[in-house]
């Protein structure tokens, strides 16, 4: 099964658990009292985010704590640099192209004023 | 440098906005941007060849673009225009392709399989005495519900981009 940042937050309840542990690690039952469905259906949608690298557990004595990884959200706004850095280079290649265009044109128009219009 | 909070209302919504003044008259613009004989000229990326290229410019009508790489791989991408104000707007639809035409799933292409089949792009061209203006929107790209996160990852990301544009 696909294991990304997407499949990671394609989910409702994955993306709440996220939420919840953003700004402080919980342990797993703390992170269960949180929702209605059961014990072993969060223990699944932990699995999954763990292996999407979300969230890391921590053993802390007796407990285990998860412990949100946020660095990888960035994966999903690299999509959106992606388009942006293909257009910029798109846009690049217009701005010398329409250079090269002008700079053509007007030495056309000179070769023609030259050639016309001889005047001291 | 683009607004930040425009740019975050912008990521918000997964849109790529990009703005770039041209030193060129807008009908020169626009006809770069619309004249196949021109668009074959810049449309693919450096070291990229653009060997087909058919514009139906009207509502309705359709493009079809081949960008080829080095290795001679041929990435296809089509559209149909639905909003065409001349010298001022372009609006379309935008999807990965094959050689005849029909539309390929993104992640035929790499992209995650959410990625939407179509994406939206929109242009605007405007004269500024002389120079032309041109924006883009590139709007569709998936947000995976990513409005909802309000975790500090996804903030500092935006303020990454925000800085990128600096």
């Amino acid at each position: 099964m696909r294991r990304d940042v997407f499949q990671a937050i394609a989910d409702p309840t994955r993306r709440e658990i996220i939420n919840l542990i953003a700004h402080k690690s919980l342990n797993l039952n703390s992170v269960a009292e949180n929702f209605q469905v059961s014990r072993p259906a969060i223990s699944k949608h932990i699995k999954i985010l763990t292996e999407c690298g979300l969230i890391e557990i921590k053993q802390s004595g007796r407990e285990r704590f998860c412990e949100a990884r946020l660095e990888k959200l960035h994966e999903v706004s690299d999509w959106v640099e992606q388009y942006r850095k293909m257009w910029e280079a798109r846009l690049d290649a217009l701005d010398n192209y329409l250079r090269a265009l002008q700079t053509a044109t007007k030495q056309q128009s000179s070769a023609k004023s030259k050639k016309h219009g001889k005047r001291k | 440098m683009a607004n930040v909070n425009e740019l975050k209302q912008a990521t918000a919504t997964r849109d790529v906005l990009i703005t770039r003044i041209f030193d060129a008259p807008r009908k020169l613009v626009w006809q770069a941007w619309t004249e196949p004989e021109h668009v074959m000229r810049w449309w693919g990326p450096k070291d990229f060849t653009s060997p087909v290229c058919k514009i139906d410019l009207r509502i309705g009508g359709q493009y079809h673009f081949c960008m080829r790489d080095q290795n001679g791989q041929d990435y296809w991408s089509k559209g149909v225009y639905l909003e065409i104000i001349p010298m001022t707007k372009i609006m379309a639809t935008d999807s990965f392709s094959d050689a005849e035409g029909n539309t390929i799933p993104a992640s035929q292409y790499g992209l995650p399989e959410d990625w939407p089949n179509e994406l939206l792009v929109t242009m605007t061209f405007e004269d500024l005495d002389g120079k032309t203006k041109l924006t883009i929107r590139h709007q569709g790209i998936p947000d995976g519900q990513m409005k909802e996160m309000t975790s500090a990852g996804w903030n500092e990301s935006l303020d990454k981009l925000a800085d990128m544009l600096r």
